[in-house]
Parts: structure tokens; sequence; C-alpha cells
């Protein structure tokens, strides 16, 4: 029985200390994974900002701009690509909608966004867009891969459409999280108009055709939490210009937008105690379970090892029987 | 040779445990029917 008992202990043992690292190796790599059908949504504001007035063409100082964004996963178009890519692929349709201190609305620009779901690299396919503009990106956007190097990653610019880097700065402690935060600059590049402008009647088309360019710079700050590689928090200092042309009259350029942006903050908390729950989740398959599987299996290892010792043990030797003596016949 | 059976028994129902999980997956659920949003909300 005591044999028997070693031998089960002996089955488990290697079952959980086998179970830890394919836990840790094969499967979380396979099933973590961004969920297509996310939806979320985020307020950022700019307070003391200053924006331009289309009907005089000068730039004024405002209380505050709002800017709305939301992501929302395309579960459908996700499967139809994920049959031609081969792999699990994620498709945020996002929208940055930008109002000032009115309600009225300064531009909207939705995108299409489609990343592979457990390593977050571009997935190129059809209707990969930023403002109706078919794009190719590189480099992550919005969301970093689970468990975040400390080095620089390559980051997409919606607005100017390019890859650049966005540079590890250390690490930080927010609001109680320990935190990656990285930064990234995007000098003064020429981008174009949003295809909704805030005026009726002016059209991208009618401002380029006045020789008018628009411009842009910015500061993108994010802090990131490591192990799942969702910002917690993010701000961004923030610049457009308006150069040339006749719609200038004669100015050589004028300020479109300029302003501090940072996350309004219930949505930081909201943010926050969200990341910390999935936190748990990635933690309980890259760290709790496989190491309490691995010490649970040598625990069961050395006890199974204890049994058998013990099952092999000589016995106490057995008294001599003592047999009554016969009775003698003579 | 017991031992040897029992160690391989216990190899074989982890990899067969987790091959399983990750055959599976996780649901994919469906496309949220909530709006892209063009008003502020109130609270998140």
């Amino acid at each position: 029985m005591r044999r028997k008992s070693g031998l089960v202990l002996l089955a488990l043992a290697v079952f959980f200390a086998a179970l830890s690292p394919l836990l840790r190796w094969y499967a979380f790599p396979r099933l973590a994974k961004v969920p297509a059908n996310q939806y979320q949504d985020m307020v950022l504001e700019a307070k003391d900002a200053t924006l331009l007035d289309y009907g005089t063409m000068t730039a004024k100082k405002v209380s505050k701009v709002t800017i709305v964004q939301t992501l929302k996963g395309d579960v459908e178009a996700s499967e139809k690509i994920e049959k031609t890519a081969g792999r699990d692929v994620v498709v945020w349709d996002g929208l940055s909608y930008v109002q000032g201190p009115d309600g009225k609305m300064v531009s909207k620009i939705p995108e299409r966004y489609i990343f592979d779901a457990h390593t977050q690299e571009p997935v190129h396919a059809t209707g990969e867009m930023v403002d109706g503009t078919p794009v190719k990106r590189e480099g992550i956007e919005f969301k970093w891969p689970f468990l975040v190097e400390k080095r620089d990653y390559e980051y997409f610019d919606a607005q100017a459409r390019v890859t650049a880097p966005i540079h590890y700065k250390g690490t930080r402690d927010f609001r109680g999280v320990s935190v990656y935060y990285f930064e990234q600059t995007i000098p003064w590049t020429k981008v174009p108009f949003p295809r909704t402008m805030p005026v009726e009647g002016i059209t991208p088309e009618t401002v380029a055709a006045t020789g008018t360019t628009r411009w842009y710079t910015t500061v993108r700050k994010f802090w990131v939490e490591p192990v799942t590689g969702a910002p917690v928090y993010g701000e961004e200092i923030h610049q457009e210009e308006l150069r040339g042309g006749t719609l200038l009259g004669g100015r050589e350029k004028v300020t479109a937008f300029a302003g501090h942006v940072k996350m309004r903050e219930d949505y930081i908390e909201s943010t926050v105690d969200l990341v910390k729950s999935q936190r748990v989740l990635v933690l309980l398959m890259t760290s709790y379970l496989p190491w309490g599987f691995l010490s649970l299996g040598v625990l069961l290892l050395a006890l199974a090892l204890y049994l058998e010792a013990r099952g092999r043990r000589p016995a106490d030797p057995v008294p001599a029987e003592t047999s009554a003596p016969e009775p003698v016949t003579a | 040779m017991r031992a040897l059976i029992a160690a391989a028994a216990g190899l074989a129902l982890a990899f067969a445990l987790v091959l399983t999980l990750t055959a599976v997956g996780t649901p994919t659920g469906k496309t949220s029917p909530k709006p892209m949003l063009t008003t502020v909300p109130s609270h998140p």
C-alpha cells in the first residue's frame, strides 16, 4: 500500500514539476492576448490651451480642450483577417474626437489599427488607415506588449503617420504601481489636414488650394505597467500651426492648437484599478502558478522518496517460533 | 520500472492538460454594441 502511494506521489510530482515550465513558456505566450472584443474610452483634457478661431483665423486662449478617445474591437473583421494571416489578430477602430470649451467639434480623426493579439506587432491588411488614408504601421500604438522590456520601442504616430523611437527613461512609481516611463518627441512635421474640418464648407482640399499647410510637434509621455504592457497614464505636450498661404493674410504662421494634454482624473483612477486587476492575471501565469507548481512538485517528490525509503527498510527480525515438544512414546 | 511508468504518466498528463488548454484557447466574444463617442462621458 505504501509503495503504491509512493508511485502516485511520484506521478503527481512529475506532473506539477512539468506543468511549471509548460505554463510559463508554452501556455502563456499562446493564451495571453488582447481580447478581440475590447471596448475602451478615455477622456483627456488640455487646460488653458490655445485654439484657432476659424472665424477670425487668430489663435485664442481657451479654458479647456477635451479629447474623447474610443477604441472598439471589431470581432468579425479580426476573424476575417485571421483566416489569411494565420494568427490571432485584433482590429481596433479608434476615434479621437476633439471638442472645444463651447462643446463644438474641433476635429475628429478615425483610425483602424490591426495587430497581433499576442505580440502587439502590426498586421498589414486592407482597412488599416488613419483618417481614411491607408497606412502601413510599423511599431506599436496605444499598448505595449506583455512583459515590457527596459528598452526603446518603435511607436507609430497617427498624426504624422510616421514611426519613431519611444525612449525608455526609467522605472517610476505611479500611484502605488511600479511603471516604466517612456517618452517620444516628434519634431515639427508637416501633416495633412483632418478630413472633417470644424467649419462647414471648409474641406482639406479648399484649404490646400490656399497654399496653407499644417504642422505639428509633440512630446508624448507614457507610464506603462510592465507586466500587462498597458499604459496607466499618458500626457502630450502638443502644438499645431498653420503656415503660409493666403489663408493667413500675410502672416507667416498661426497656432492652431497648443496645450498640455493630460488624462482626466477619474479615468486615471479607473485605468489604474483595471491594470492592477489585469496584472494579477498575467502574474498568475508567469510567476505565481509556475513557482507554486514547481515547489509543489519538489515537495511531492521528497514525500515520494521518503515513502519509498521507508518501504525498503528491512523489517524487524521475526521471533523464532517455538513448537511444543511432541509427546514421546516408548 | 514502476517508478518510470509513474513519472511518464505524470509527464504525459501535464502535456495533455497544457495542450488542451492552449487548443481550446480563450473565447473571442462579440463586437461591443456601444458607439464611438462624440460627447464627453461624465464618468468612465
